[in-house]
């Protein structure tokens, strides 16, 4: 039915494949306890949705010390007339390997492109292994558009709480779209489709010791494909539910390599986005409903303290990077610490336009410039928070549109100033 | 008659013969003090316009190190005060060989002793200078991160690992010039160990419950005070 290549036969392995026409890749660093789900998850979709195709499994992992691959290699749906299958199925093919280089999610990614690569596929899918809420049908709808619908790129669509996904909602989603036209949804969702050719394209690129290899890999894989005229579409995939975060997972260094690399882009294909003005809908597939949302805890005089205190120590730092007016905006908001305040749209915009502006100029050592950032977004997110405590998901979605049509129209204050 | 040519025209004779060896070596020197001079002003605004083609202020900007001249009292940008340095490293240079060749014993003799100490004080200048930058780069990594932790104490950190780096660098700069060896190296480490002695008492007992809170806090923090949000 389906056979395991050890880590310590991958090369051997990969030679006796030869070939693949799908291949679906997971990323892991000690996720023993949710990765079984994932790869069960996984084979369904190969069964259910491309039986015929030869396919393939790879976990690339960063050291687990959970026994993670040794889950990968023995999860399986133990009949799959439970997913009431009868039909026959092509055996697949799993491989669990770990990766070298920087730690992170990008070094985990080059393993799989490598993969990919050396078996040419025709399609590949990466995928989180977290994840809860994954069902067989989000590998349809992460590869059939590349295998039939001829597109390189496939970003997920999910339905997310209003206060999740606040680094894409408030910076990310907004300034991509404003760049470079495209209104991918989740530009840094985690869970894509590609083509065999554009992962061979992304192994080309020469960014594996940047924070690429790390969290800015996904905002450099969309960006990419829009930036290289890939053709590009988005799944709705339904909920996105994956473990509590990590409590020790640094939002300031998150903050940092997401928007560093989405600035140090801006630098790469500034002769892309120059070009661009306004944005289009992109080809959305999947059928679209709504789900239930577990609520999100914020504590939100935490983040009002953090917000002014960043105002009050950091003024050295930003008096540089923002115009006066908005400095002595932030000033103001928090002298004295309200917990009334608001971030205006135009504000925020202003402020994200001026980090990267301040960033392309070099004023500042790029990392203190990044992290100090984190204040002001934290501030943002709090405003947002307040600002929707009673929207509705579809109100929330609506103020989101807003904001990137700010984004969209001050563009050109941008573009002014970059030269 | 004999007498008086030997204590009045001796003397004024033998002061004749010493001008005439001297006063050429006084001329030369004073050439080679405006040679110097021309020199210094040449090499100031030869250096001030390589510097602004390497983009040295705005090199300057990003680290830190304007701001930290400026601090000081410097407000000309950093080319500007490095082609300075350097005109008047030519001026004193030709100063010192001026002095040198009016071939006077004890000028010469303090020259040579100058010379020997020069490398010091150049060394122990530059270690001030990078401890400056570096103080203000550590302290400014320090205050953001803290600000970050959420620290409430963030500017008094920031402030303390600047001057940290600093003091430490002053304790270098003047071993390398050899003031009071052992006593600044002793004096530093009885400040500083000090330092820390007293913020370990001061924690232990006037901050018992802070430290028992924090310590509680960290090992079994109530899952409800958290944020959930998925920032990406």
């Amino acid at each position: 039915m389906e056979s395991v290549i050890r880590p310590d036969k991958i090369e051997d392995g990969i030679k006796s494949i030869d070939n693949a026409d799908i291949l679906v890749g997971i990323p892991s660093y000690n996720n023993a306890k949710t990765i079984g789900h994932v790869v069960r998850a996984v084979q369904g979709g190969f069964a259910k949705y491309f039986p015929d195709k030869k396919t393939v499994l790879v976990n690339s992992d960063g050291g687990s010390t959970d026994g993670t691959m040794d889950v990968v290699q023995s999860a399986t749906i133990d009949s799959l007339q439970s997913i009431l299958l009868s039909h026959k199925v092509n055996p697949f093919v799993r491989i669990a390997t770990p990766y070298h280089g920087i730690p992170g999610k990008g070094s985990a990614f080059r393993k799989i492109f490598e993969i990919a690569d050396s078996l040419r596929v025709k399609a590949c899918a990466v995928v989180d292994s977290d994840l809860r809420s994954i069902t067989p049908e989000w590998i349809e709808l992460l590869i059939k558009p590349v295998m039939e619908g001829e597109f390189d790129y496939v970003a997920p669509l999910y339905q997310r709480h209003k206060y999740d996904g606040t680094i894409t909602n408030s910076i990310i989603y907004p300034l991509t779209r404003a760049l470079y036209g495209k209104r991918v949804r989740q530009p840094i969702g985690g869970d894509f489709g590609f083509s065999g050719r554009l992962a061979k394209f992304y192994l080309s690129e020469k960014v594996w010791e940047t924070d690429v290899a790390r969290y800015g890999i996904d905002i450099w894989m969309t960006t990419t494909a829009i930036a290289n005229g890939f053709k590009v579409c988005q799944s709705y995939l339904g909920a996105k539910i994956h473990d509590p975060k990590d409590p020790g997972s640094d939002l300031s260094a998150m903050l940092y390599q997401v928007v560093g690399s989405t600035f140090d882009l801006m630098d790469t294909y500034s002769s892309v986005w120059k070009g661009v003005e306004g944005s289009e809908t992109i080809p959305t597939f999947g059928f679209h409903y709504d789900v239930g949302l577990e609520p999100v805890a914020v504590n939100l005089e935490r983040m009002i303290d953090r917000f002014c205190l960043g105002v009050q120590e950091l003024g050295f730092v930003w008096k540089d990077v923002l115009s006066p007016g908005l400095f002595d905006f932030f000033r103001d908001l928090a002298n004295p610490c309200r917990q009334d305040f608001a971030i205006p749209d135009e504000a925020w915009v202003d402020t994200i336009f001026s980090f990267a502006h301040a960033a392309h100029r070099k004023t500042l050592n790029r990392e203190h410039l990044l992290r100090s950032l984190t204040p002001l977004y934290i501030g943002r997110v709090a405003s947002f928070v307040m600002e929707t405590s009673d929207s509705s998901a579809l109100e929330v979605e609506e103020k989101i549109e807003t904001l990137c049509k700010i984004f969209e129209s001050k563009k050109k204050d941008l573009l002014n100033n970059w030269d | 008659m004999n007498i008086i040519e030997r204590i009045m025209v001796e003397p004024f004779e033998r002061f004749y013969e010493k001008l005439l060896v001297f006063l050429p070596n006084l001329i030369t020197s004073l050439i080679l003090l405006v040679i110097g001079v021309l020199l210094g002003i040449f090499v100031k605004w030869i250096f001030h316009r390589i510097f602004r083609t390497m983009n040295l202020d705005a090199l300057s900007q990003k680290s830190g190190m304007r701001d930290a001249l400026s601090r000081s009292g410097f407000r000309e940008p950093l080319s500007l005060v490095l082609s300075r340095i350097l005109k008047w490293l030519t001026i004193i240079t030709f100063i010192i060989v001026a002095m040198q060749n009016l071939s006077i014993p004890t000028v010469e003799h303090l020259i040579d002793r100058m010379f020997l100490y020069l490398p010091n004080i150049f060394i122990a200048a530059l270690i001030l200078i990078l401890g400056y930058i570096l103080g203000n780069f550590f302290g400014r990594a320090s205050i953001i991160a803290s600000v970050n932790a959420g620290m409430t104490s963030a500017g008094l950190i920031g402030k303390a690992v600047k001057a940290t780096v600093f003091i430490l660098s002053c304790t270098m700069a003047l071993e390398q010039l050899g003031i009071g060896k052992e006593t600044i190296i002793i004096a530093f480490a009885i400040v500083f160990g000090g330092i820390v002695f007293a913020f370990s008492i001061a924690f232990g007992f006037g901050g018992k419950d802070m430290a028992k809170n924090y310590l509680r806090k960290k090992m079994k923090e109530p899952k409800g005070e958290d944020d959930e949000i998925d920032h990406l």
